[in-house]
């Protein structure tokens, strides 16, 4: 690509963009956030020269627009390979597959992701459904505007704390830097934007998706782990500490602790398959959970950076 | 770009790979005060020629990359001028790797300083 050099700000960045076609979008964000911050602090050393001659200098000691994102699209590999934690070793068996999962630090991050998303799902619900509604019932009065405008912003905050968790615990890339496009623009139009741009549209709409999500991923997390440790305890209750087996009180009872008795009602031969059972469900539990979390990954990705970087 | 350069290039981006992690800690342990990304690259500009004086957006990716390590601390401060500017300083973890990096580095300066001595006009 050789265009010619560009003459604003706002032109250096679209370039910069163009030239950063097809890379993860949380990188473009990332990229374009730095050359701001760069050219608008040269534009503020140099007072006297106008945009261009700025830009000029710039391309030697910055970089031009396609160097820049050659440079970032380099770091990005090395950064990978460096920071993150190293991908599994590539398993040989189908068995060694599916036991591999327990060594992989994903499905754990994946598990607390999905455990704490009951939470984070509740907050950012209600955060949304508040702001929403008193945006609604406050636009008839004059403080209408400013709290409007208050809540979109804090909604693109919150969109960026969201991304951390993810990138953190799910392993998707997310931005690191705020989407801050635009800059030239007086404020109104900046404020209009905001209300435009799809991305703060497709917040809201995770934030609230995240309450049922939340819920389902807690709920499916906590009952298979516990399902699993009940599997697995109750033989081992047996065999090692003088539990019951085949209790036959009120009704069939996996593990029951009642008047300093514990027991199953499990018989004694099926004790064996019982623990092989809560082991194999535990593995299985974490394939589950780090599947979703990949999946969720995704979700965030689509519908927190996608539609922003183009 | 004739082969020499091309190779030269290559050398000057391998050597500046880990160099400049290494500039950057120290540029930030020569002061008190924490400085915004700009402000680093044009201090280290100062320092003259050199694989550090590559292009300066390389020197962003490092900075994030050294903050997500736990060797810089960071906050953002809002600024008239343009986006809100991320402030790093040095940590604590962030001095103790300066120190040993720079121990390394004067080792591998000195044996490679040796070994070219009297070699080159």
């Amino acid at each position: 690509m050789n265009t010619a050099l560009p003459t604003s700000i706002a032109e250096y960045l679209e370039q910069l963009r163009a030239a950063l076609v097809g890379a993860d979008p949380a990188l473009v964000q990332d990229a374009l956030y730095d050359a701001e911050e760069y050219l608008r602090s040269e534009m503020a050393e140099n007072p006297k020269k106008s945009e261009a001659e700025v830009i000029a200098s710039v391309a030697g000691s910055y970089g031009a627009p396609d160097e820049v994102a050659d440079i970032y699209r380099d770091t990005e590999v090395t950064v990978n390979r460096a920071l993150r934690a190293p991908p599994p070793r590539p398993r040989k068996s189908a068995l060694g597959d599916f036991f591999g999962v327990i060594a992989d630090p994903r499905a754990y991050t994946s598990m607390f992701y999905m455990v704490l998303s009951l939470a984070t799902g509740i907050f950012y619900f209600t955060w949304v459904v508040a702001g929403a509604s008193l945006s609604a019932g406050l636009a008839v009065l004059i403080i209408g505007i400013p709290f409007v405008i208050l809540f979109f912003g804090s909604v693109r905050i919150l969109s960026l704390v969201e991304g951390r968790l993810v990138e953190v615990m799910l392993g998707e890339r997310m931005p690191r830097r705020p989407l801050y496009a635009e800059r030239g623009k007086p404020l109104l139009q900046r404020i209009a934007d905001m209300f435009i741009d799809p991305r703060t549209w497709s917040t809201m709409v995770y934030f609230l998706a995240m309450l049922p999500l939340g819920i389902i991923y807690f709920t499916i997390t906590v009952t298979m782990i516990a399902i699993a440790l009940g599997f697995i305890a109750a033989p081992v209750a047996v065999w090692f500490f003088g539990a019951n087996a085949a209790l036959g009180v009120d009704h069939w009872q996996l593990l029951s602790i009642r008047d300093d008795v514990i027991g199953t009602s499990v018989e004694l031969w099926a004790l064996p398959l019982l623990f092989v059972a809560g082991f194999l469900l535990l593995f299985f539990t974490l394939h589950v959970v780090r599947g979703i979390g990949m999946l969720h990954g995704l979700l965030a990705k689509h519908l927190l950076v996608k539609s922003a970087a183009y | 770009m004739t082969e020499t350069d091309i190779q030269l290039k290559k050398f000057q981006k391998e050597l500046s790979a880990g160099t400049v992690s290494l500039a950057l800690l120290a540029v930030l342990a020569r002061t008190d005060e924490p400085m915004y990304g700009y402000q680093i690259a044009k201090q280290l500009e100062r320092f003259g020629d050199g694989v550090l004086s590559g292009k300066q957006s390389a020197l962003y990716p490092v900075l994030r990359n050294l903050g997500a390590a736990g060797l810089l601390d960071s906050h953002v401060e809002p600024s008239v001028s343009g986006p809100p500017r991320r402030y790093y300083r040095l940590t604590g973890q962030g001095q103790q790797t300066l120190r040993e990096w720079a121990a390394a580095w004067r080792a591998t300066r000195d044996s490679v300083d040796s070994v070219l001595e009297g070699l080159l006009p």
